[in-house]
């Protein structure tokens, strides 16, 4: 009951390399190190990323996916899991990173990466660019709004 | 962890909209306005990033830098998800633009009157890739430094190019703001279409 938790260094919540905002511009000493420790868990691979995940690609959980590959996801690395949860239902890859707080390319290299294992669906970008069926029903949409 | 599932949720088609311009114009504003949820930031690292676009001769070795992009959504109808996506204006971030771009609806470029020339990179950017865009005038407080005009001329932007005052606070500014774009872009895709 009168466990205190002890006072967390200045935002720990935040992603790790804490930059700031742009210009604020002081990365001077840390900036080499703050700029590659998220990809240690991608054990450096920073390209190879799936041209198919983009940002605002939809991405949903495959609920065969640990039967399929015989790996439970609790046994997955903790941000995996996380990825996982995160899919329940259809989610983009830019709010993955930002609730998972993982910078973007590594949540699009985890993302490609948990998809090659059978664990996600990627529902692959559409053309190149959108149709003028889709603009008229956005148009509309936005009408509609007040 | 257990996964409760709703049931077979189909995920939406995703669209988005660029909104781009230089620092504190009011990109985040402008998507928050419009956004049913609260602006969500994503991060990141961008390697040689001290390249300019201007100059690619100057290699001055790799840099890393983390850019921070605020995103926000529109949910169309049941099948259709409109994303907007506010991105640092900075020439320096240009490649980040490629991704940003593709696939991309349109772009709004937000512009503080009274700083034009934040918005250069950003409108050459998307001159170059033929992504239909709208420069939006920020009026903040309901005053422009220049008036519409005078900002056209100041960017020697093409006649067919909107140029629209908007006020990134007001959801209906906003709203009307990006339908301006959402024309251009119908037009666009209208006559590829034909062109093809």
């Amino acid at each position: 009951m009168t466990h205190v938790p002890p006072e967390e260094p200045a935002g720990p919540a935040r992603i790790r390399p804490f930059l700031g905002v742009a210009g604020l511009g002081s990365p001077s000493a840390d900036a080499t190190p703050a700029g590659l420790r998220p990809f240690v868990l991608t054990s450096g691979r920073v390209d190879g990323v799936d041209p198919d995940i983009g940002l605002e690609t939809q991405v949903t959980a495959r609920s065969d996916g640990p039967m399929r590959t015989g790996v439970p996801v609790a046994s997955l690395a903790p941000e995996l899991r996380t990825i996982m949860a995160l899919s329940a239902a259809p989610i983009s890859v830019a709010e993955i990173s930002a609730r998972a707080r993982l910078h973007l390319g590594v949540t699009r290299i985890l993302v490609g990466d948990l998809r090659a294992a059978g664990y996600l669906d990627v529902h692959a970008r559409e053309a190149a660019r959108p149709d003028p069926d889709t603009i008229l029903r956005v148009i509309r949409g936005l009408r509609a709004i007040s | 962890m257990d996964f409760v599932r709703s049931p077979e949720q189909a995920p939406p088609i995703p669209v988005k909209i660029v909104v781009a311009g230089g620092f504190g114009v009011g990109k985040t504003t402008t998507v928050g306005a419009i956004s049913e949820i609260s602006p969500l930031t994503t991060e990141a690292v961008m390697t040689s990033a001290g390249v300019g676009v201007d100059d690619p001769g100057q290699l001055t070795g790799k840099t890393t830098t983390t850019v921070a992009m605020d995103f926000g959504c529109v949910t169309i109808d049941r099948s259709l998800k409109l994303y907007l996506f506010g991105t640092p204006g900075q020439s320096r971030f240009g490649f980040m633009w490629d991704d940003l771009s593709h696939g991309a609806l349109g772009a709004l470029v937000v512009v503080d009157s009274s700083r034009l020339d934040d918005c250069y990179p950003a409108v050459d950017y998307f001159e170059r890739a033929r992504l239909p865009f709208v420069v939006a005038v920020n009026a903040f407080d309901g005053k422009l430094a220049h008036d519409l005009d005078e900002v056209r001329w100041a960017l020697a932007i093409d006649e067919r190019i909107p140029v629209v005052a908007f006020d990134a606070r007001n959801r209906i500014s906003v709203r009307d703001a990006l339908l301006v774009l959402l024309d251009r872009a119908l037009d666009d895709a209208v006559q590829g279409q034909t062109a093809q």
